[in-house]
């Protein structure tokens, strides 16, 4: 059964990286807007630490949400998920499959930040923080996963993305993950953690 | 299909597949079912898909003989989302048979199939069933359930008709139209239908000759005796609005 798990993950990335539509938004944009909006304004390493670490974990969460919540939503549409459902495989394969698909891709995500922010920013990482935030990027999309769940159960496979990403960017504003929450709108503050 | 491919619970009685709960997965081990030819993930080749369903069983077809039987081999390295309808509908024949199962579940197979497609997956069929095998499939076209199946089960707006051999079947809706005109009529023997306008009366039965028999035998002044034969799609037709009423 495990073995059953390798190959669903492997077909589902296989598939996912043939999209151009896919790929793109999710490796690039995060970086992109990093390189744009952030990059630019970090002199010191500290700020380029926090900056990035803020960006990575944008660009990790991203992915979790948008698999959840929109994948989710076509998948339960989609007719070759009720026919894999008639193969002989324990209900929870491709599940589980989905989940380790989701991470891959979210950790390449976060990856591509990390590679951005060492060559464009004075960035000097502490070896001791690395497993730490790694750690906080797992933990920390289980919300953003269950709540991509919830999405999904609320809404069709086309409306979950553009729903999937206006609540995305404006709780990614609002979360400080692009700009610290000091520097935004007095309003904003209020909520942001 | 749905029940028994382990999708669906019934809402009434129960379902066994091999003796087993379809919706445990090793009771469908021995299992082949066909997808909706229009789901297929659109950025899998033809070969990679079959080689993710294979994967499922313990003993499957070989790739090159699935790819031979169902004319998939010039089309192996492509993505699924470039194949035509009939192209679909054949990689999805060659997933129920991709495990090697003992029941392949075929919903409506030669749907949307050319002549020669279909023509091979009839041989291709009867080649499985030699084997010990089943095949489970559903059509609306009468004359490949003759040539296919040796059970015939006929629904109509989720009711089981009739259920039989297929010499059963064509026993029960291979009727005869008899129409004469009368002016009374006895009791007559083996009718499975009968309309009146008038003195015009129009019988339908399975055994004509024994029918106008009966008229005669019981003295009925008939005129403008007609016997035709009804065709299977009309008699079934006629089982099923006899049903309804």
């Amino acid at each position: 059964m495990i073995r059953l798990v390798f190959r669903h993950l492997g077909a589902e990335i296989k598939g996912l990286l043939r999209v151009p539509g896919f790929l793109i938004p999710t490796l690039v944009f995060p970086s992109m807007f990093f390189l744009l909006f952030a990059a630019p304004y970090l002199k010191t390493p500290e700020a380029a630490n926090q900056t990035t670490a803020g960006f990575m974990t944008f660009a990790f969460f991203t992915v979790v949400f948008f698999q959840f919540g929109v994948g989710l939503a076509q998948e339960r549409e989609n007719p070759w998920s009720t026919y894999v459902r008639t193969l002989p495989l324990a209900p929870w394969v491709r599940p589980l499959a989905f989940l380790g698909a989701g991470l891959c891709f979210a950790l390449a995500a976060a990856g591509v930040v990390a590679v951005v922010a060492a060559l464009a920013t004075p960035i000097a990482p502490e070896r001791a923080s690395v497993p730490g935030l790694l750690a906080a990027l797992v933990l920390g999309a289980v919300p953003h996963g269950l709540f991509g769940i919830a999405l999904a159960n609320r809404t069709s496979a086309k409306a979950a993305l553009p729903i999937a990403n206006l609540v995305y960017l404006l709780l990614a504003f609002l979360g400080g993950l692009w700009m610290p929450p000091e520097v935004l709108p007095d309003w904003a503050r209020t909520i942001s953690p | 299909m749905g029940i028994l491919s382990g999708l669906l619970h019934p809402d009434r009685g129960e379902a066994r597949l091999f003796g087993e709960d379809p919706h445990d997965w090793r009771a469908r081990l021995r299992l082949g079912v066909t997808p909706q030819a229009s789901g297929f993930p659109p950025t899998l080749r033809v070969v990679e898909i079959l080689e993710l369903v294979r994967a499922h069983y313990p003993n499957p077809a070989p790739v090159a003989a699935l790819l031979e039987r169902f004319g998939l081999l010039p089309l192996a390295r492509r993505y699924a989302e470039r194949l035509s309808e009939g192209e679909k509908r054949r990689l999805a024949l060659a997933l129920a048979f991709a495990g090697n199962p003992a029941l392949a579940i075929l919903d409506e197979p030669t749907a949307g199939l050319d002549v020669e497609s279909r023509r091979r997956l009839w041989e291709e069929i009867a080649a499985f069933c030699k084997e010990d095998k089943s095949v489970l499939l559903t059509t609306h076209h009468l004359e490949e359930a003759e040539r296919l199946a040796d059970r015939v089960a006929i629904l109509h707006r989720g009711r089981l008709l009739a259920v039989g051999t297929v010499a059963e079947i064509k026993a029960r809706i291979g009727l005869k139209r008899v129409a004469f005109r009368a002016r009374q009529l006895p009791e007559l023997p083996g009718v499975a239908r009968a309309e009146r306008s008038g003195d015009r009366h129009t019988l339908y039965t399975a055994d004509a000759d024994r029918l106008v028999r009966a008229l005669v035998e019981a003295g009925v002044a008939f005129y403008e005796l007609e016997v035709q034969p009804l065709p299977l799609e009309e008699a079934f037709l006629l089982l099923t609005r006899e049903e309804s009423a």
